[in-house]
């Protein structure tokens, strides 16, 4: 890849040399070429699908949305076509995208994961895989099911020779220490881990005295978790050395500058997608702007930047602000 | 049961509210101008409309049915109907002429007008929005139909006024009930609507909007009798394009045995739930389990 003129944003996730940070989150943006008629899918980083479980699955019964105080709640439970249908249909019209495709894949168990990835490992067109080891709103083998740092890391042990694509483990906020699943997923052999996935929250209807989703709780996004996923971001950060893909409320560049500045080394856009389908888009093009008219000339001499003042810390160690 | 094709692509503009004005028992009339280059919705669809975060605590985006589309020079002047309940439409009412907004559509897809058939409208409440566009439209086409409109009370039949105007000129004719008795039949509108019916030759094609109770009175009155009617749901939604898979219906028996036999696009539902947003918000009454209906 030639250097390109203005801004090098370049950034390397295991064997994945991506020409900018920029991601989609998993959930938010189809199977990859739904939104490829409004957003220049190819500039993006990567584009990470929607999680593929074995088999197709229905999700929950509605309310699946509520809106909360800048953010909202989802209870989708991993609605997906399932493996086969991916590798079938989705997975050809992906690869026409020529664009740099994550696939997300889940499972109930460590060997579905292994059946998935070993099913999807060798595929041409999938550049790696994010294992979503955080989703809130199933009933088996969800974020509760993985915060166990053994499981992750023999899990990621299982799963490394299968490919040879980028590994990325998705890890939930609501556990008592992401720095300790971080580092079980390193240990376990995962080129990344992405900091985090949504919170599990609740919204109550007064009147009907009851969940204002279908089941009693849901994965809160949006604005509202932004400084709980930048502290976890920054938490996960500090305890590894492999690259960090910061994700939890990004819906601007500058959210985007700030995860970076805390320790990320790419980024996903999420439920910004829901209100503007080309904010992934928007959020790299902003991203250039933000750092030309700040001088900056390599986005990676950015990551870990900030600062803790001169009567403390630095927030990254110097050592660790290289992915 | 044909799948229904995707409508013409969606754009995402800026629009600018032309004004807004009161009719009645809380409900507001909004007219937006969006550019050149916003497809032209048809009755049925709705668009998202999204206010600048300075504007609005709101952080999504709106669902709203479309009720009145005309051509101004270069754009289009969209018509609203709606009740100021949460935050977003709260936001919305305090809108004044002149002021910015994003609108992103034509999302869905809409009644089915060119079915053969003398068309029979039937609007419950607020849900008479996309049936004053329906009637605008086959009005345009040079199509007479029947209006039915019912609500709980007679200050409830919101734009009353503007589909009689608009019948006047089509020659359609406006049927009204209220539960109370205050304005035309006393009772529910699918008793109207079988009076109705029965004087009408056949054969009819409903075509209907209002809370989802009433819709499933209608479903199971067109079962039964073998009309075929169009129904037009509401449902939360976030995205509104089918991405974020937040507004499934359930689907019928026999819908789930077509979708086994034929899957949609990704963007449509699966076997069990239909999207609201890419396959209606107009379904067919067989389509959707009415019991499951929420």
């Amino acid at each position: 890849m030639s250097a390109p003129r203005g801004v090098d944003l370049r950034v390397r996730i295991g064997p994945m040399a991506l020409a900018n940070p920029v991601l989609t989150a998993s959930g938010t943006f189809g199977y990859g070429d739904e939104y490829a008629h409004v957003v220049d899918v190819a500039g993006l980083g990567a584009v990470i699908t929607k999680t593929v479980t074995l088999e197709p699955r229905a999700g929950n019964p509605p309310r699946r949305i509520a809106e909360t105080a800048g953010g909202m709640l989802n209870s989708i439970g991993l609605e997906n076509v399932g493996l086969a249908a991916f590798r079938r249909d989705k997975l050809p019209r992906l690869r026409r995208l020529d664009a740099t495709i994550v696939a997300s894949v889940g499972g109930e168990t460590p060997a579905e994961l292994e059946r998935l990835v070993a099913a999807l490992g060798r595929e041409r067109g999938i550049a790696g895989f994010e294992i979503n080891f955080s989703c809130p709103n199933v009933a088996r083998g969800g974020a509760r099911y993985w915060a166990a740092p053994r499981r992750l890391e023999r899990t990621l042990a299982r799963l490394r020779p299968l490919t040879r694509a980028a590994l990325i483990a998705k890890l939930s906020p609501d556990v008592t220490s992401i720095a300790d699943l971080a580092r079980a997923c390193e240990q376990g052999g995962a080129d990344a881990v992405t900091a985090v996935n949504t919170f599990v929250g609740m919204a109550v209807d007064l009147e009907q005295r009851g969940s204002r989703l279908g089941r009693a709780t849901g994965g809160l996004s949006g604005p509202a978790i932004k400084p709980l996923a930048l502290a976890r971001c920054h938490e996960a950060a500090r305890a590894i050395r492999i690259p960090v893909i910061g994700s939890g409320g990004i819906m601007n560049a500058r959210d985007a500058l700030e995860f970076i500045a805390v320790g990320a080394t790419a980024v996903q856009v999420g439920t910004a997608s829901f209100i503007h389908p080309r904010a992934a888009q928007d959020v790299l093009e902003g991203l250039r702007e933000a750092l030309e008219a700040r001088g900056v000339r390599r986005l990676l001499s950015w990551r870990g930047a900030l600062s803790g003042g001169p009567s403390r810390p630095e927030l990254i160690p110097r050592e660790r602000r290289r992915a | 049961m044909p799948v229904a094709a995707l409508s013409a692509r969606w754009t995402q503009v800026r629009a600018r509210v032309v004004g807004q004005d009161d009719r009645g028992a809380n409900h507001h009339w909004l007219e937006i101008d969006v550019p050149r280059g916003f497809g032209a919705p048809a009755p049925g669809q709705f668009v998202q409309l999204l206010i600048d975060p300075t504007g609005s605590a709101a952080l999504l985006p709106r669902p709203m049915s479309v009720a009145a589309c005309r051509r101004t020079g270069p754009g289009l002047r969209l018509g609203f109907l709606y009740v100021p309940v949460g935050t977003g439409t709260r936001a919305l009412a305090a809108l004044g002429a002149g002021a910015s907004l994003e609108v992103l559509g034509p999302l869905g897809h809409g009644f089915p007008l060119d079915q053969p058939g003398t068309p029979v409208l039937v609007a419950g409440g607020r849900g008479v929005a996309p049936l004053l566009f329906a009637a605008d439209a086959l009005g345009q086409a040079g199509r007479r139909c029947e209006f039915l409109f019912g609500a709980r009370r007679r200050d409830q039949l919101v734009a009353l006024a503007a589909a009689r105007a608009a019948l006047r000129r089509l020659g359609g004719r406006m049927h009204l009930s209220t539960d109370d008795g205050s304005a035309g039949r006393r009772g529910h509108v699918v008793a109207l609507l079988e009076q109705v019916a029965a004087r009408l030759e056949p054969p009819l094609v409903v075509h209907a909007c209002g809370p989802h109770a009433m819709l499933a009175a209608v479903a199971r009155w067109s079962l039964a009798r073998g009309v075929p009617a169009h129904l037009a749901m509401e449902s939360i939604m976030a995205c509104g394009t089918g991405v974020c898979r937040g507004c499934p219906l359930p689907r019928s028996a026999r819908a789930r045995a077509a979708y086994r036999r034929a899957p949609g696009p990704s963007l449509f539902g699966n076997e069990e739930w239909a999207m609201c947003c890419t396959e209606g918000p107009v379904f067919e009454a067989a389509e959707l389990d009415w019991e499951r209906v929420e």
